[in-house]
């Protein structure tokens, strides 16, 4: 219904887009149907697994907890966006290590790492373990996303010490 | 026992990443919902409220008349469409009963959630909406939610016809428990009741159906594990031509089971694509991805052992809360489980009678570990019971019962043959990396504080790549080998990956077969216009199948660019030639060589100095069949249907907070056999994720209804996966059996772990609070089942 709609214009990786989207429509869909962004996923729409984690003016955030026309004017950054000078060490790393089976929650496990080394440069495992824990994977057992993520910040660590 | 890799080669065994890996960093894989089809068409489902009832009228004209509805389907609109699905293992073939199954459900209802009627909308939102403004008239029918009732007496029957509530039951094993009880020095007995869980990939089952009205033509995209089996079913229940069906299975998931073929949910997005004439997409909700089930069973059990722990006989009464009938094969898990009750240990009279019971939740559906998860957990508790009996130590017990290495191929009473391993030394390598005795110094130590920590062994044997004589599960698969003038090689399989790396995998087989670089070496996978028939990814099955299959065909190719090479160079006919590093050289004069790339291109271009046997193509497609599969029962009915038999020993350490019945996992230890490892990376993902996913299922993942059968358990905030903080890191040890008379030597992982973790957690569970004498006979290991248990031994 025409009542139902209303134009959203957001920053997505970086260009400016504007769709018309339903007012009942989330984040998540909006990004995936109206803008074509299909790095982030739908596991649960509840909050839950972190399939649907993106980056929303500077912050992580799971996008099926906003709806698409509360974020007017944002600025959006998505799986898309995060090798665009190439894969990025940390990439690499979940890459090397195996960190990903299907790769479906691996959108939100990538925005997840990078959000706590922002914030904790050098993690030890139980910091890694909480940091991800707001996502769910169900093929790897966790353990090669830690591994991936610790040396990743051990390798950044040995490099920052030699110069 | 290290036996190390029979193919040691460039890349096969060593740890070499995903193939495709780039392409899921950089948001490029396509799964089925990232895929756009001008003028698609949203589905919804209008599920049932109630648990068991009759419909009496459905009301669409709201719905039809509600914003951006196209169309509103019910189940009996959907019938000319739609045949009964076909039964992936018919049980009224196999002396149980058939059920009528059909995408919508027809004049009743069996379990709450289920689909009755669909609606079409130009949105998701839209037709979700108008999902709410379908009226249905119910007449509410007594439900059963448990196999006891189910099986009562004055039990109301679920399926009239069948006058039972029994879909199908059956005996593995000789009944001869009472004779060799009356001499055995020990007999027990007991009951272990596991609950209901379910497999929750994180993708929910996605579908998007493409009908071409003018061409006839459907075109399926599906987050599936068998795209050609689908297409088979499909085409007889939709009425069409295989050839007017394509199915493609992109980038999935995870499925565990849960995206096996046939389910009525298959049929939802094609079947209505064909009736209203746009593609339609249909995506799963969460909740209704947490109906589809597997593990409820009651197991009773009775064991008769020597004083030393020697297992004399073991008599067991499986119950399964099936739920609801379906047409898939999830109603099997039962009989395997029963095939696999006492499997690798030396029990000469071993029966299981096996019963599935039909009661009004959603039906038992595929998962990970197909029922063996069960039977695991029962003779894992059964050694620690007989341990505390007899005063035997438990790993001793299982050391005394273990089918030796000397005693293979050793037929196990449901005729299931092992082939080869050493469950001993798997144990001693578990207790080693474990520190046992220190463990057990420090857990003395930690009771007299006060402190309750436990520790708990899980002995795991899966029979892997599964054969169904008549159905569509095949311990053989078949694979295609290519190589482009340019020596670019595609293998094109029967088998898929969700995930798992059994791509890779391939990828290094034919790599190494070939003498080529890895990066020269692509698979496809998924599409049945493509790839060979084949069965797909269910029963760890993909490379054992898929990859031996390659290796044949890569061997085939190699072949001929040896014969290219001996062209190209003017040699003999019999000349030996040595591929390696994508140059072929002769092998009496290595300085006379060409490259794999002029060999393949002179086999296209220069056909006529080939030798003349030499078909010019390069290009060959072979079948991997395993030599061990018996499908002709023998006198006492029994079949050998299983390919490969990994094996793994699980220890779980834990600490219980006995005021609270809090568990914290301390340490998980697993050594675990498949055989010849072709990627040590992919194996250990596949181990630990089994072991984790196991985990879950022992302390946190329960299907849980009301007393009306309305599942409460409907998403992620209540069906509790475990989460990166609840489980440790997972500590693997490592053995090297291969499996003998196969070319890789490889045996199926994608199940492992799961069982092994389940079983040790539960007995270290157990360990923690025997002091208290407290015992735990179920599962979940909730915080509530402990305090319960515990209570119960203070009375």
């Amino acid at each position: 219904m025409d009542d139902d709609l209303t134009a959203l214009e957001i920053t997505v990786n970086g260009k400016r887009r504007s769709a018309t989207v339903d007012r009942r429509e989330l984040l998540i869909e909006a990004l995936r149907n109206r803008f074509g962004v299909t790095g982030p996923k739908i596991g649960c729409l509840t909050g839950d697994c972190g399939a649907c984690t993106v980056r929303l003016d500077g912050l992580i955030t799971k996008s099926c907890l906003r709806i698409a026309v509360a974020e007017d004017g944002a600025e959006i950054e998505t799986l898309e966006s995060m090798s665009t000078n190439g894969l990025t060490g940390l990439q690499e790393s979940f890459w090397d290590n195996n960190a990903f089976q299907c790769g479906y929650c691996l959108s939100g496990m990538l925005f997840a790492a990078e959000d706590l080394l922002d914030h904790n440069p050098t993690p030890d495992e139980d910091e890694i373990r909480q940091a991800i824990s707001g996502n769910l994977c169900r093929c790897t057992g966790y353990d090669a996303i830690v591994t991936a993520i610790k040396r990743y910040a051990e390798r950044v660590a040995e490099s920052d010490r030699r110069q | 026992m290290e036996v190390g890799l029979r193919t040691a080669g460039k890349s096969v065994g060593r740890p070499v990443r995903k193939h495709d890996g780039d392409a899921y960093l950089t948001a490029n894989a396509t799964y089925t919902g990232d895929i756009v089809l001008p003028g698609t068409v949203y589905a919804a489902l209008v599920r049932a409220p109630l648990a068991h009832a009759l419909i009496r009228s459905v009301s669409t004209a709201a719905a039809e008349g509600a914003t951006g509805v196209i169309a509103v389907v019910t189940g009996e609109d959907m019938i000319p469409w739609c045949d009964e699905i076909p039964h992936g293992l018919d049980a009224g073939h196999l002396g149980g009963h058939h059920s009528a199954v059909f995408p919508l459900a027809v004049e009743k209802v069996v379990y709450a959630g289920e689909p009755i009627a669909a609606v079409v909308a130009t949105s998701e939102a839209d037709a979700h909406a108008a999902c709410l403004m379908v009226e249905v008239d119910y007449e509410p029918l007594p439900v059963l939610l448990d196999v006891e009732s189910a099986l009562a007496a004055d039990a109301p029957i679920l399926y009239p016809a069948w006058a039972e509530n029994v879909l199908i039951e059956g005996h593995v094993g000789n009944d001869d428990f009472a004779e060799v009880a009356r001499t055995a020095p020990h007999v027990l007995e007991g009951e272990l009741r596991t609950h209901r869980g379910t497999a929750a990939p994180m993708e929910p089952r996605t579908y998007l159906a493409d009908w071409d009205a003018g061409r006839q033509h459907l075109t399926l995209y599906a987050s599936t594990q068998n795209p050609h089996v689908l297409r088979t079913v499909l085409a007889a229940a939709m009425r069409l031509r295989e050839d007017q069906i394509h199915v493609v299975a992109p980038k999935v998931g995870g499925s565990f089971g849960l995206k096996m073929y046939g389910s009525r949910e298959d049929f939802i997005a094609p079947v209505l694509a064909r009736m209203v004439g746009r593609p339609v997409s249909w995506v799963e909700e969460r909740a209704a991805s947490l109906l589809p089930a597997a593990r409820e069973q009651v197991l009773s059990y009775r064991v008769a052992f020597d004083d030393d722990g020697g297992l004399l006989a073991l008599d067991v009464e499986a119950l399964t809360d099936h739920g609801a009938a379906a047409p898939t094969h999830g109603w099997a898990m039962a009989y395997v489980g029963a095939l696999s009750t006492g499997l690798g240990y030396a029990i000469e009279h071993c029966h299981v009678h096996y019963r599935v019971v039909v009661t009004n939740k959603a039906p038992w559906s595929g998962t990970k570990p197909f029922g063996k998860d069960g039977a695991t957990l029962l003779l894992e508790r059964i050694m620690e019971r007989v341990a505390a009996a007899t005063g035997v130590d438990a790993g001793t017990v299982r050391r005394r019962n273990f089918v030796a290495p000397s005693a293979f191929p050793y037929r196990h009473t449901s005729g299931l043959e092992l082939d080869s391993g050493d469950y001993a030394a798997a144990l001693d390598q578990t207790l080693e990396i474990l520190s046992h005795e220190r463990l057990r110094a420090d857990q003395a130590r930690l009771r007299a504080q006060g402190r309750y920590l436990g520790i708990g062994l899980g002995f795991e044997l899966m029979p892997e790549s599964a054969d169904i004589p008549g159905g569509f599960v095949a311990a053989y698969d078949t694979s295609t080998v290519r190589m482009s003038p340019s020596g670019r090689v595609s293998v094109l399989t029967g088998v898929t990956s969700p995930g798992t790396g059994s791509d890779t995998g391939i990828c290094q087989l034919v790599a190494d077969e070939l003498g080529v670089a890895l990066d020269t070496v692509s698979v496809v996978q998924g599409d049945t216009d493509t790839c060979p028939y084949g069965f797909g990814n269910i029963s760890s099955r993909s490379l054992v199948t898929g990859g031996n299959a390659a290796v044949l065909a890569a061997r085939d190719v190699a072949d001929k660019i040896r014969a290219a090479a001996r062209a190209l160079l003017r040699a003999d006919y019999d000349e030996p030639v040595l591929i390696e590093d994508g140059i072929a050289r002769l092998t009496r004069d290595p300085s006379r060589s060409v490259s794999v790339v002029e060999a393949a291109r002179a086999v296209y271009t220069r056909s006529y100095e080939l030798e003349l046997d030499v078909e010019p193509h390069l290009e060959s497609t072979r079948t991997y069949r395993p030599s061990n599969i018996r499908e002709v029962p023998d006198a006492l009915g029994r079949m050998q249907t299983y390919t490969t038999y990994p094996y793994a020993v699980h220890a779980s350490v834990v600490e219980v907070d006995v005021e609270t019945g809090v568990v914290t996992l301390l340490r998980h230890v697993a050594t675990h056999d498949c055989g010849t490892v072709v990627n040590p990376l992919m194996v250990d993902g596949q181990v630990t994720g089994g072991v984790v996913m196991g985990l879950g299922a022992a302390f946190s993942e329960e299907l849980v209804f009301d007393d009306d059968g309305i599942p409460l358990t409907t998403g992620f905030k209540t069906y509790l996966l475990p989460r990166a903080v609840d489980v440790p890191r997972v500590e693997l040890g490592h053995l090297c059996t291969p499996a003998p008379g196969t070319p890789l030597g490889a045996k199926g992982v994608g199940e492992a772990g799961f069982a092994g973790a389940l079983a040790a957690a539960f007995n270290a569970v157990n360990d923690a609070v025997a002091p208290l004498g407290a015992r735990l006979d179920r599962t979940p290991l909730s915080p509530i089942a402990i305090m319960r248990a515990l209570r119960e031994a203070r009375r």
